[in-house]
C-alpha cells in the first residue's frame, strides 16, 4: 500500500519523463533551449488557468466558462487600446477589473441561489464566446498599434537580461530555503541544494536563449501565491474542507458562501491574466483565442491529482499536469503532428492519467 | 442448543498487518436462533462478520468455517450469498430513485423476451411484502419511504434470495422507536420462520429483547458466549469492557452559576412557510449545568438546537440572550464566534469531514484564533490539536490519520474536540453517545462533567431515557415542538418522561 501511494505520487513525474524522453528520441529539436523557452512561455498560460482552476476545483465546483473568458478579456483589453487608443495600463487593468466582478457575479448565483456550477459557467462559456465575437467583431485586433510594443505585448515577448535571470534564481534559492521547514539536517542540505542547483540549470538554460521569459517570472509568482493560498490561510484550509464535506464545513463555522465567491473572484483574475498572455502570444485577438483552454486546465488539475469531487490537490500537482499537458502539445507541434491528432492524444491522455489515478488510489 | 448449527466459525485468527484482529474466534449460529455480537469498538465484530460474509476470502485467515455443517470456503460475498448469508449494512445498499420493488430485483429482474417483465416485479414484490406483514407500496419511490422502510427493504432482499442467516450490523442506529419495533417484530417473526440472524447492537436493551443468545468480543477474541435468560445487562457490560463498572451514569453535579443562555416564547417554523413548528419554548441554561431535552422522534429536539445555532428554520417571534446579549439570526460561524457550539447527531455528515486527518477537524472551527497576520501559524495549531487530542484521549497512530478511519467513539471525540477548541461557553449535544460502545460513552459523559465543572453550560438532547436522566441536571420533554413538561433530576421518572413525551402532562 505504502508503495502503491508513492506510486501515485510519483506517477506525474514519472509520466513527465516519460513524455519528455520520446519527444528528445523523435526530434532533435525538443530539448533545445529555443524550445525549451517556447515550451515554458506555452506553460505558463496553461498552468495559470489550471491554477486558477485548481481553487474553483477544490471547494468541489468547476469553471467551464474559463476558455471563452480568456478570449473576451484579452478582447476587451486589445479593443480599448486599438479602437479607443487607451493606453495599455489602464486598459489591462479595466479589463482585470470587469473578470473579477463578472467571475464574482457567476460565484454569487451559483451559491445564493444554489445553481450546479456546471450549468452557470456552461451558460457562461457561451455567453462569454458571443460577447468575445460581439467585442471585436469577429475581426482580428492586434495587442499593440501596428509594429509598436506596449505593456500588453510585452506580456509574452520580454526577457529578463540575463544578470536578472541569474539574480532571481538565487533569490529564490535563498526564498525556499529561508521558508522551508525540514528539522533533518541533512535531508535540509539536500533539498536546498537540489532546487539551488535546479533554479539555476533553468536561468542557464534560458540564457542560452533570449534568457527567463517574463511570463515564466508572472506564473512563478502565481503558484508561490497559490500554494501558500491553500497551505497556509484560512481560506485554503476552507476550500479543502467544503471539498471535502460541505455540510460539515457550515457546521463548523466555515463561511462557505464567501470562501466560495472568493474562489470564483480569484478566477476571474486569473482569467484576466492568462487572456492577456494568451492574447498577447497570439499578437491579437482572434475568435479562436482561449478556445478549448478551460478543458487544459481542467486536464492538467486532474492530471495533477486533484480530485474533481473536491478536497483533495495540491498547486505542486497541477503545475506538473499542466507541464504533461504543454509538453504533450508541443512536442507534437514540433513533430508536426496533423490537429486531429493532437486532439485526440490529449484525450487519450487525460483519460489514461485518471484512470491510473483511480486504479492507484484503490486501497 | 442441541441441533446442528447452521453456522459454524471455529478457532478463527484473522491478522492484519500488524495486528491480529481475532485469535481463535469460536462463534456458532443455531437454526431459528438471535444470536447477539456485543463487544467494544475495535474487539473485532466487524472483521468477524466480514469473515462469515466473504468480504474476507477463505485463505486469509486461520481456523474453519462451516455451513450446516459442511465446511464453507467463501471466496466472495457471491459465495456467501449462495450459501444463504446476506449482510445488512450499516449503510443502505438501495437506489433512492428506484421503486421498493425495484429495488427488491435489482440485479435479478426476471425477463420475458429480452424484456423486463414488470408485472411480475410488482406481483411478487406485493406477495412478498404480505408474505412478511409489511405495509410498503411496492410502487412507492424509495427516497420517500423512512429509514426504518427501507431497512425492511433491504431485508426483504436478502430474504427473496433464500437467504437463512442473516446478519444486521447496527440495524436500529438511524430508525425511530416505531420503527425499531416494527424491526424487531419482523425478526422475531423470522425467528418462528427458522431463519437466524446474527445481531449486533450497541444498545443492549434491544439485545436483551431480541437475542437468544449473546457472544461478546473483547479484543479480538471470545470473552463468552452467554444464554439471555440467564445474564444481564451488568454482566455484558462486564465481559465487553474487561473490568467492573460500577456507575454508568457518572455525572457530578456542580452548583449552577448565572444564567448563560435565556430562551423565551421561541417560535419557529422550517422555512418559507408561516406555521411554526417550535411553539413558545422558553428556557435557560445556567453556568455549570446539564439541561436534558428528551421527546420522540419528530418531537423537535433536534431543530431546537440546530435553530438557535443558526442552522435550521426561521424565528418567527421570541427572543435568545446569549450570556446577556441578545442572539439574533446567527450562522453557524457567528454563533460558534459568540461561544455557543453545536455537536450534531449525524458526526459523519455534519460533524466531520472525513477524508482529513484528525488534525485537519480538530482545528477547522478555530482557525481564526490560529492565524497570525495573514497566514497560519502552523506550529501554534500543531500544539493546539496535540493539547486537545491528548485532554480527549483520541485513540489513533497519530493526527495525520484520515478520521473516517477511526471507531465511532473516536471520531466523536474528533468532533467533541473541534466544538471544544472553538471555547464556546455554551455547548448543545445532540445524541452525543449515539452508536460509539460503552467505554467511549463514559469518557464523553466525563468530558460533560469537565465542561460544567469548569462553569460552561451543556444542553444534552438524547433518546435514551436512562442516559438523559443519569447526565441531566434538569430535563424537559417535547412534544409536538412544545415543552410538555419540566422535571428536576430527583423527581424524574421513566413513567413521568414517557407520558410528557406522549404528550399527556403539562405542569
Amino acid at each position: 500500500m505504502e508503495n502503491k501511494k508513492l506510486l501515485r505520487d510519483l506517477s506525474p513525474v514519472i509520466a513527465l519523463a516519460l513524455i519528455w524522453g520520446v519527444f528528445a528520441t523523435l526530434t532533435p529539436h525538443f530539448l533545445t533551449p529555443r524550445n525549451l523557452s517556447m515550451l515554458m512561455i506555452e506553460l505558463s498560460t496553461t498552468a495559470l488557468l489550471a491554477l486558477g482552476m485548481f481553487l474553483i476545483i477544490l471547494p468541489g465546483h468547476i469553471d467551464l466558462s474559463a476558455g471563452s473568458g480568456v478570449g473576451l478579456i484579452g478582447g476587451i483589453a486589445s479593443v480599448l487600446i486599438i479602437q479607443h487608443a487607451w493606453p495599455a495600463p489602464a486598459a489591462l487593468l479595466i479589463a482585470f477589473l470587469i473578470a473579477m466582478a463578472v467571475w464574482m457575479g457567476m460565484g454569487s448565483v451559483i451559491v445564493k441561489q444554489k445553481m450546479p456550477a456546471f450549468i452557470i459557467t456552461l451558460g457562461g462559456l457561451l455567453v462569454f464566446k458571443g460577447l468575445f465575437w460581439l467585442v471585436i467583431r469577429n475581426s482580428t485586433v492586434p495587442v499593440a498599434p501596428g509594429g509598436s510594443w506596449n505593456l500588453y505585448s510585452l506580456l509574452t515577448t520580454y526577457y529578463l537580461p540575463h544578470a536578472a535571470g541569474y539574480a532571481l534564481a538565487a533569490a529564490c534559492a535563498a526564498g525556499f530555503a529561508w521558508t522551508r521547514e525540514q528539522p533533518d539536517r541533512e535531508r535540509r542540505f539536500l533539498e536546498r541544494f537540489t532546487v539551488a542547483q535546479a533554479l539555476f540549470l533553468f536561468a542557464f538554460l534560458m540564457n542560452q536563449f533570449r534568457g527567463v521569459p517574463l511570463p515564466v517570472v508572472i506564473l512563478g509568482a502565481a503558484a508561490v501565491a497559490v500554494s501558500v493560498l491553500t497551505r497556509l490561510t484560512r481560506f485554503g484550509r476552507y476550500l479543502y474542507a467544503i471539498g471535502g464535506n460541505e455540510e460539515a464545513a457550515v457546521m463548523s463555522g466555515v463561511p462557505v458562501d464567501r470562501v466560495v465567491i472568493g474562489a470564483y473572484a480569484i478566477m476571474g483574475g486569473v482569467v484576466a491574466l492568462t487572456g492577456f498572455m494568451q492574447t498577447a502570444y497570439s499578437g491579437a485577438s482572434t475568435t479562436t483565442v482561449g478556445e478549448l483552454m478551460e478543458l487544459d486546465a481542467v486536464a492538467a488539475c486532474v492530471i495533477g491529482g486533484t480530485s474533481l469531487k473536491g478536497g483533495r490537490g495540491t498547486a505542486l500537482g497541477v503545475l506538473f499536469g499542466a507541464l504533461i499537458m504543454a509538453s504533450l502539445l508541443n512536442g507534437m507541434t514540433l513533430l508536426a503532428v496533423a490537429p486531429e491528432f493532437k486532439f485526440i492524444a490529449r484525450g487519450l491522455v487525460l483519460s489514461l492519467a485518471v484512470w491510473l489515478d483511480t486504479r492507484l488510489s484503490r486501497a | 442448543m442441541s441441533r446442528e448449527p447452521i453456522l459454524r466459525a471455529e478457532g478463527i485468527t484473522k491478522r492484519f498487518p500488524g495486528v491480529v484482529a481475532l485469535s481463535g474466534v469460536t462463534f456458532d449460529l443455531a437454526p431459528g436462533e438471535i444470536h447477539a455480537l456485543c463487544g467494544e469498538n475495535g474487539a473485532g465484530k466487524s472483521t468477524l462478520i466480514k469473515l462469515l460474509s466473504g468480504l474476507h476470502a477463505h485463505g486469509s485467515y486461520e481456523g474453519e468455517l462451516t455451513v450446516a455443517g459442511r465446511p464453507a470456503r467463501f471466496r466472495s460475498v457471491a459465495d456467501a450469498e449462495k450459501a444463504g448469508i446476506a449482510v445488512i449494512c450499516q449503510e443502505l445498499a438501495l437506489v433512492p430513485g428506484m421503486t421498493a420493488a425495484e429495488n427488491l430485483f435489482l440485479g435479478a429482474e426476471p425477463t420475458r423476451a429480452g424484456l423486463i417483465d414488470w408485472a411480475s416485479v410488482y406481483g411478487e414484490s406485493k406477495a412478498l411484502f404480505e408474505r412478511f406483514g409489511v405495509r410498503i407500496d411496492p410502487r412507492a419511490r424509495t427516497s420517500d419511504l423512512g429509514t426504518g422502510q427501507q431497512q425492511l427493504v433491504e431485508i426483504l432482499k436478502a430474504l427473496r434470495k433464500d437467504s437463512r442467516v442473516l446478519i444486521l450490523d447496527e440495524p436500529t442506529a438511524a430508525l425511530t422507536e416505531t420503527e425499531t419495533a416494527v424491526l424487531i417484530g419482523i425478526l422475531k417473526d423470522l425467528r418462528r420462520r427458522g431463519i437466524s440472524c446474527i445481531y449486533i447492537s450497541h444498545r443492549l436493551e434491544e439485545v436483551f429483547e431480541l437475542a437468544d443468545r449473546i457472544t461478546v468480543l473483547r479484543d479480538g477474541s471470545t470473552v463468552a458466549t452467554l444464554d439471555r435468560a440467564k445474564t444481564d445487562v451488568s454482566t455484558v457490560i462486564r465481559h465487553m469492557v474487561g473490568r467492573e463498572i460500577k456507575d454508568l451514569f457518572p455525572r457530578r453535579a456542580t452548583a449552577p452559576g448565572k444564567a448563560l443562555l435565556r430562551v423565551s416564547g421561541l417560535n419557529a417554523s422550517s422555512g418559507e412557510g408561516g406555521t411554526a413548528f417550535l411553539k413558545d419554548i422558553s428556557f435557560e441554561a445556567r453556568a455549570g449545568e446539564v439541561v436534558g431535552f428528551g421527546g420522540l422522534m419528530g418531537a423537535g429536539r433536534s431543530e431546537l438546537l440546530m435553530h438557535l445555532f443558526g442552522a435550521w428554520g426561521r424565528r418567527l417571534s421570541g427572543s435568545v440572550e446569549l450570556m446577556g446579549a441578545p442572539l439574533g439570526a446567527v450562522t453557524p460561524e457567528t454563533a460558534l464566534e459568540r461561544g455557543l457550539a453545536l455537536v450534531t447527531e449525524d458526526r459523519r455528515r455534519y460533524g466531520l469531514v472525513l477524508e482529513h486527518p484528525i488534525s485537519f477537524n480538530l482545528s477547522l472551527s478555530s482557525l481564526k484564533r490560529l492565524t497570525a497576520g495573514l497566514l497560519l501559524d502552523l506550529k501554534l495549531e500543531t500544539a493546539k490539536n496535540d493539547e486537545q487530542a491528548r485532554a480527549l484521549r483520541v485513540k489513533a497512530p497519530d493526527l495525520g490519520a484520515r478520521v473516517g478511519g477511526l471507531s465511532g467513539g473516536n471520531q466523536q471525540k474528533v468532533v467533541l474536540g473541534r466544538v471544544l477548541m472553538a471555547e464556546p461557553s455554551v455547548i448543545f449535544l445532540d445524541e452525543p453517545t449515539r452508536g460509539i460502545d460503552v467505554g467511549a460513552k463514559i469518557e464523553v459523559y466525563e468530558i460533560i462533567n469537565a465542561l460544567t465543572a469548569s462553569g460552561k453550560a451543556v444542553v444534552l438532547v438524547s433518546s435514551e431515557l436512562p442516559e438523559l436522566m443519569g447526565m441531566s441536571d434538569r430535563i424537559l420533554m417535547l412534544h409536538d415542538g412544545r415543552v410538555s413538561g419540566e422535571f428536576a433530576k430527583a423527581e424524574a421518572t421513566q413513567e413521568k418522561l414517557l407520558a410528557a413525551a406522549m404528550g399527556h402532562s403539562r405542569n
